[in-house]
């Protein structure tokens, strides 16, 4: 995946790239309005990691000037303002996600997945980890051939631990992909893990291997290593 | 009433009073006059017998129905006219009396001395009385009916403009770019109305925009940090061989950020309502609907905490309000109800067209109900939450007219929303 992220703040948009190109994506990346547009004029991307609030220009005309260029390329708008307008504004535009600051890495990761999933193979895509495949269209989840009854949740849980292979996971952002905004609600995340056992339950019911390690009072790893 | 139509009534009690004087004034002038004008015709007809009896005619012939002569001798005496009013029998109405103007005098004429009264008829007082009444009511009824008439043409000619004004004034809305245009007027008070208003309104609008700006900005300039120290620890994480007590600082380091960037996103939303930046909202929105999908959001986590999430919802609750507010209306207060609960406790929503309530088992609260909506009230420290749910709650109500009201009893809270206190 190639992916451009604009972003002006140097240290965030270096985090992406670091936290990105450890997996498979090709990250460049331009600091402002000006190099953005040069950028995308000269090169292609699969998807456009966006600021939209950039000191020598809106965002917003960026993502006009891609939409007209090259309208095949995803974008996923980031932005510190919470404004509806903008949100909106970004989505009526063309973009195909919109995420407010902060944001944890691993549920950017896994947005930027399901985009290019959807741009490039129009949803029909078979996420395919060892002996589980998933069938993002159908949302169907086979492990060795065999069909896996999922509720929603672990379906999404699935994805997203597929998404982040090897990477280490933190309760809190596996429950604010879950949950959203209403996380805070949860005096502890043992919701997380309830959800977490269920899976590992009906993975290993079918002879599934366990995929999904745990590291002691942080989170989760979804990896193929022992 | 329209100023016009109290204008107009006020004039015409005015031009009443007027009337009434202006009718006594002429009602005594006009009697004067005929007076006046009728003791000269007295006075004349004097002069004329007085010639008369000087050329020598002999009183009978002088005579005459209301001459009266009298022949008093040489004698000399005191000569005078005396004016009187009298009454005397009408001279075709029978048993009729009519007041008469009566000249009496005693004249000297070749030496000899008469006594002359003359009595001739008098325009009555009451005759000119009612006649003085009859034109003042006449002239007050059409004086009436043409300032009626004009004033309802010219209400809506000299008020378009302020009329235009009051207009702009309702459709007003603080979001949009566009000036406020206002009519030219020639009326000075308008002007000045005018004048005032767009100020006003040039006011508001630089004050919503500025508060909006900052704090939008205030938003982008914390949480533009918290997201890279939030991926720093991410990456951080990512590093092999750390260990257990490692990987709990950093755990630690993150939840606090998270909270630090969930207390600033708050306070956002309440500097925004504050800002009135969502009031745009004039239709009705299907509260009920609202109220439901809301519900459907947290009963998983209701269920996970095991906490029965009941509801009894009234269809077609319609109020007016930004949808979004209502929203987070909803959601705070039951996920308030959910956080501040017991084990084996249970929550309870109900709606209907006059209120929202939310009743919940659940500890005691330590402040008083009134402090509860305040900011920074915490039932426990470090239960995650930021004490800011109720106080977002009340600024919603505050902003859309609604009362809302805390109860404890019996290890039962209560909060009530109502729509139209």
């Amino acid at each position: 995946m190639k992916l451009l992220i604009v972003e002006d703040e140097k240290a965030l948009s270096d985090n992406i790239r670091a936290y990105l190109s450890r997996g498979d994506v090709v990250c460049e990346t331009a600091l402002n309005f000006e190099e953005a547009q040069d950028k995308l004029l000269s090169f292609d991307y699969d998807i456009v990691l966006l600021d939209i609030m950039l000191p020598d220009g809106n965002g917003l005309n960026l993502l006009r000037l891609l939409k007209r260029i090259q309208p095949e390329t995803g974008v996923l708008i980031i932005s510190a303002k919470n404004a509806l307008d903008d949100k909106v504004q970004g989505l009526e535009l063309g973009a195909d996600d919109y995420m407010t600051k902060p944001f944890h890495l691993p549920e950017l990761n896994a947005r930027l997945n399901a985009i290019f999933r959807r741009r490039k193979f129009q949803g029909h895509k078979i996420l395919e980890f060892q002996e589980i495949k998933v069938n993002t269209d159908t949302h169907d989840v086979h492990v060795d051939g065999k069909l896996l009854v999922l509720t929603v949740k672990e379906y999404e849980l699935l994805l997203f631990f597929i998404a982040n292979k090897n990477r280490v996971l933190t309760k809190q952002a596996i429950a604010e992909h879950l949950w959203g905004d209403n996380v805070d609600l949860l005096d502890s995340f043992d919701f997380v893990y309830q959800h977490i056992k269920n899976l590992r339950k009906k993975i290993s019911a079918e002879e599934g291997a366990d995929y999904i390690k745990t590291i002691y009072g942080l989170g989760y790893k979804f990896s193929a290593d022992s | 009433m329209n100023l016009i139509t109290k204008t107009t009534i006020l004039y015409l009690l005015v031009a009443m009073l007027v009337f009434g004087i202006g009718g006594v004034v002429t009602f005594y002038l006009v009697q004067k006059e005929v007076q006046k004008e009728t003791d000269f015709a007295l006075r004349d007809n004097l002069d004329q017998i007085a010639e008369e009896l000087a050329e020598g005619i002999p009183l009978n012939f002088i005579k005459r129905g209301k001459v009266d002569i009298t022949d008093l001798g040489i004698l000399p005496r005191d000569t005078f006219n005396n004016f009187s009013d009298t009454l005397a029998p009408h001279p075709y109405l029978e048993g009729q009396m009519e007041p008469y103007r009566k000249l009496t005098a005693v004249r000297e004429v070749n030496g000899r001395y008469y006594q002359v009264s003359i009595t001739d008829v008098f325009i009555e007082t009451d005759d000119i009385y009612d006649v003085v009444v009859d034109i003042m009511l006449r002239l007050f009824f059409i004086l009436s009916v043409a300032m009626l008439f004009f004033s309802f043409l010219i209400t809506g000619w000299l008020f378009r403009p302020f009329q235009k004004t009051l207009e702009h004034i309702r459709s007003f809305n603080l979001k949009e770019e566009e000036i406020l245009d206002l009519p030219e007027t020639s009326t000075k008070e308008f002007r000045q109305l005018n004048a005032f208003v767009a100020q006003m309104a040039y006011k508001a609008r630089r004050d919503y925009l500025s508060v909006k700006e900052f704090s939008e900005n205030a938003s982008h300039e914390m949480q533009t940090p918290l997201a890279i120290a939030r991926g720093k620890l991410e990456l951080l994480l990512e590093t092999p061989a750390l260990t257990d007590e490692q990987l709990e600082l950093v755990q630690s380091a993150q939840q606090n950020i998270d909270k630090l960037s969930k207390l600033g996103k708050v306070l956002l939303l309440l500097t925004r309502i504050e800002n009135k930046e969502f009031a745009n909202n004039q239709e009705p929105v299907d509260f009920s609907g609202i109220t439901r999908s809301c519900l459907e959001n947290f009963d998983e986590l209701a269920s996970l905490k095991g906490l029965p999430l009941s509801n009894r919802i009234e269809p077609d609750v319609h109020l007016i309000v930004d949808p979004t507010l209502a929203d987070i209306l909803v959601a705070n207060l039951v996920k308030n109800a959910i956080r501040h609960n017991v084990p084996g406790g249970w929550v309870e929503v109900r709606l209907d067209a006059e209120k929202l309530r939310v009743r919940n088992s659940g500890p005691a609260p330590r402040v008083p109900s009134e402090q509860l909506f305040e900011r920074f009230q915490k039932s426990r420290h470090g239960d995650g939450s930021l004490g800011l749910g109720l106080a977002i709650v009340k600024k919603i109500a505050e902003v859309n007219n609604f009362q809302v009201s805390h109860q404890f009893s019996e290890g039962v809270h209560e909060v009530t929303v109502r729509f139209h206190p």
